[in-house]
């Protein structure tokens, strides 16, 4: 972890001083977590690779102020979210939709046939059943998104996506539990067992 | 509201590690007795564990390329660096803030009126006061003190 931390620094120090090859390693390491986290707020693929490119290119003008280097990865997803709430400002993407817009309950056959005879193992490795779980996800209200593909996918700790998000880490453990309660709702007969 | 419904409230926060001390030490306790709410919390796990499978998505072919384009193309901020100067001016102010702090703020002890015949008792003090109306005597308007002791000679007289 801390191997990592100091590569993460050394590649922030050379980019600073203006090696576009070490920025480089920077976006190949961070691209997908950032992409992934935009494409979840945003729901639209295209707007999502536009704001990944705005997002780093962001990145790189503003190096110098990174104050501590080890904390790229916070820096680079603040940078993320602040282009999302612009563009909701602005009106050109919605972060909250009506919930009947992604109701998995429109396409229940993944759902239905995740419960009928496979193993867990199978059903947590069908893409189709993860298409469902990221369909769920959207209809959640976008605070609660967010902190739910920071924490689950790219596996950050309470305390550093309450720093990208501007609240206290209970705030972020509340926003996470707020989300499973829902996301346990919506998921329903897939993740129910009978009672023993 | 039943035992069951109260636990079920915090199951959700139980789960992704939100609860502490008693509370946690509560569920734990009513979950071990309870196959309903037992069954619940396996449900919100099974959520989690599911969340955990999902990956990070690649961005699109060429997002690279374009972002290259775009930063080779930008001028960037340069880093903020200050210079030793700066940060001896810097010190310099600090100590003339302190100072002047210092100086509004410490109490002061409060100015008595000078009480001349007293003063004239004590024979350096008298020379002092000589000097000193001496020195304004050619231009009484240079000092207020002179002036005071001016009209009041002028009013003793009448």
């Amino acid at each position: 972890m801390s191997e990592e931390r100091d590569k993460v620094k050394e590649l922030v120090a050379r980019a600073r001083a203006g090696e576009v090859d070490a920025f480089e390693a920077l976006y190949r390491a961070h691209q997908g977590g950032i992409y992934t986290f935009l494409r979840g707020q945003v729901r639209d693929a295209e707007v999502a690779a536009d704001l990944t490119q705005d997002t780093f290119v962001r990145a790189w003008e503003s190096l110098a102020r990174l104050r501590e280097a080890g904390a790229f990865r916070g820096w680079l997803y603040q940078i993320a979210r602040n282009l999302v709430l612009d563009e909701a400002k602005s009106g050109r993407v919605r972060l909250e939709v009506p919930a009947s817009v992604v109701s998995s309950e429109e396409n229940p056959s993944v759902l239905e046939r995740a419960t009928e005879g496979d193993g867990p193992e199978e059903r947590l490795a069908s893409a189709e059943l993860k298409e469902e779980v990221w369909r769920a996800l959207e209809s959640l209200p976008a605070a609660q998104r967010e902190a739910v593909v920071m924490h689950h996918v790219e596996g950050m700790g309470t305390a550093e996506i309450a720093k990208v998000m501007g609240v206290r880490p209970g705030t972020v453990m509340s926003r996470l539990a707020r989300a499973r309660e829902a996301l346990r709702e919506k998921l329903g007969g897939y993740v129910e067992v009978s009672d023993e | 509201m039943s035992k069951c419904d109260l636990i079920r409230d915090r199951l959700s926060e139980y789960a992704v590690g939100g609860l502490r001390g008693r509370m946690r030490a509560r569920v734990e306790a009513h979950v071990g007795e309870c196959a309903g709410c037992r069954a619940e919390l396996k449900a919100l796990e099974r959520t989690g564990a599911l969340l955990d499978s999902l990956e990070t998505q690649d961005a699109p072919e060429g997002t690279w390329e374009a972002v290259r384009e775009r930063v080779l193309a930008r001028p960037r901020e340069r880093a903020r660096v200050r210079p030793r100067w700066a940060w001896a001016m810097s010190t310099v102010a600090l100590v003339v803030v302190v100072a002047v702090a210092a100086v509004v703020m410490v109490p002061r002890p409060v100015e008595r009126p000078v009480v001349v015949a007293a003063a004239a008792a004590d024979e350096e003090m008298q020379m002092t006061m000589d000097d000193h109306l001496s020195t304004v005597w050619a231009a009484p308007l240079s000092d207020m003190a002179a002036v005071g002791l001016r009209m009041a000679a002028l009013e003793e007289n009448g």
